[in-house]
């Protein structure tokens, strides 16, 4: 079902983006930095819903919050010639791979519970 | 039901993020392909090449109107006697100015960034830079030169050489290395004050910038093709 969602959202976004005009240069780094906020959603919201606490509120506050500090401490960096998005990138990237090992811990014992079933039921039988 | 909503809304992020990133892709990808330096846009872009074409059209125009106003004022002298005298000053006047091509005896000078590749010495001092043109144009001046222009751009009375980025502008006009400076003038003074020692021209060959200094009998130096305008100025009576 979840596997399902997210290929149907990327396959329309590609399309969309595809049709979308491409942006000035100067606007694109916003973008990327965007672009890793939500992709730290994704993680961060596959995670929750296989820890059961899934809220629809603070997904997307989360989402739209992250990205518009990230945009900020972007647009910061840049008037004080620092580059504190790099902060950004790095949180968000060490929090998706948090969450991509919350995701592969719960398939992997997923995966273990099933292989325990079926030998069970060997037995039985 | 909560499964569901989750499934949408991270549907929906999904699409923005697909949204995003192929959008991010194809700028990334057209700003690589671009020629220029990469915070030009691609608007900027366009608007250069038109103003280009115009530019280049009005040159077109003005090279016609000229020829247009030779022909009429030869046609208004031809037979008078006194309006030949003038011609003939009028003549003189234009070469002055440098709206006409003209030749004589005088030196080239090519001169050439360095061609050592090291980079312990500063950069800056193996090119050549707008400053440097300045001086030798100085320089010719100074020793009598009649006529100068570098890579054809005629240096003339509103002359203004100065930097852009990694080329030089001469009116209005990029050049590059190779500079091909071409004076005409006392051959013997211009070769002079390029040869002499503790001149510019030494100085830059000490910077290890190629200079090469060869007299001719026989410059050939183009026309300014440039507009002299005349808007603010008036005679003073």
């Amino acid at each position: 079902m979840m596997i399902i969602a997210i290929i149907a959202g990327c396959v329309l976004g590609i399309i969309i983006g595809f049709l979308a005009p491409t942006i000035p240069y100067t606007v694109s780094q916003y973008l990327a930095i965007a672009i890793v906020a939500a992709l730290d959603s994704v993680f961060g919201g596959i995670a929750s819903n296989i820890k059961k606490n899934f809220d629809m509120k603070v997904f997307i506050s989360g989402f739209f919050v992250n990205a518009i500090l990230a945009m900020l401490l972007t647009y910061l960096g840049e008037k004080l010639n620092v580059d504190i998005y790099l902060a950004a990138i790095i949180v968000f990237v060490g929090r998706m791979f948090n969450n991509l090992g919350i995701i592969r811990r719960y398939y992997l014992s997923k995966i273990s519970e099933r292989r325990e079933k079926a030998e069970k039921k060997a037995k039985n039988k | 039901m909560k499964n569901k909503s989750a499934c949408i809304s991270i549907g929906i992020i999904c699409v923005v993020l697909a949204t995003a990133m192929t959008i991010q892709i194809r700028t990334m990808q057209k700003e690589n392909s671009a020629v220029s330096q990469a915070f030009a846009n691609s608007e900027l872009k366009d608007s250069l090449l038109e103003w280009k074409e115009k530019s280049d059209n009005a040159e077109d125009n003005l090279e016609k109107s000229i020829a247009r106003l030779e022909e009429v004022r030869k046609a208004s002298t031809s037979n008078d006697n006194s309006s030949a005298e003038k011609q003939e000053e009028l003549k003189k006047y234009n070469q002055l100015l440098g709206i006409t091509d003209v030749q004589g005896e005088g030196i080239v000078i090519t001169v050439t960034d360095s061609a050592q590749d090291n980079t312990a010495m500063d950069l800056n001092n193996l090119i050549v830079h707008d400053s440097d043109l300045r001086s030798l144009v100085n320089e010719l001046a100074n020793a009598g030169a009649e006529a100068i222009s570098i890579n054809d751009e005629r240096i003339v009375s509103t002359t203004a050489i100065t930097c852009a980025g990694n080329v030089i502008l001469i009116n209005g006009n990029k050049v590059g290395s190779p500079f091909e400076i071409k004076a005409i003038g006392n051959q013997e003074s211009l070769y002079g004050a390029i040869t002499r020692a503790g001149g510019y021209a030494y100085a830059l060959k000490a910077r290890s910038v190629q200079v090469d200094a060869k007299k001719s009998n026989n410059v050939e130096i183009a026309k300014y093709t440039g507009a002299l305008t005349q808007k603010y100025m008036g005679n003073n009576n």
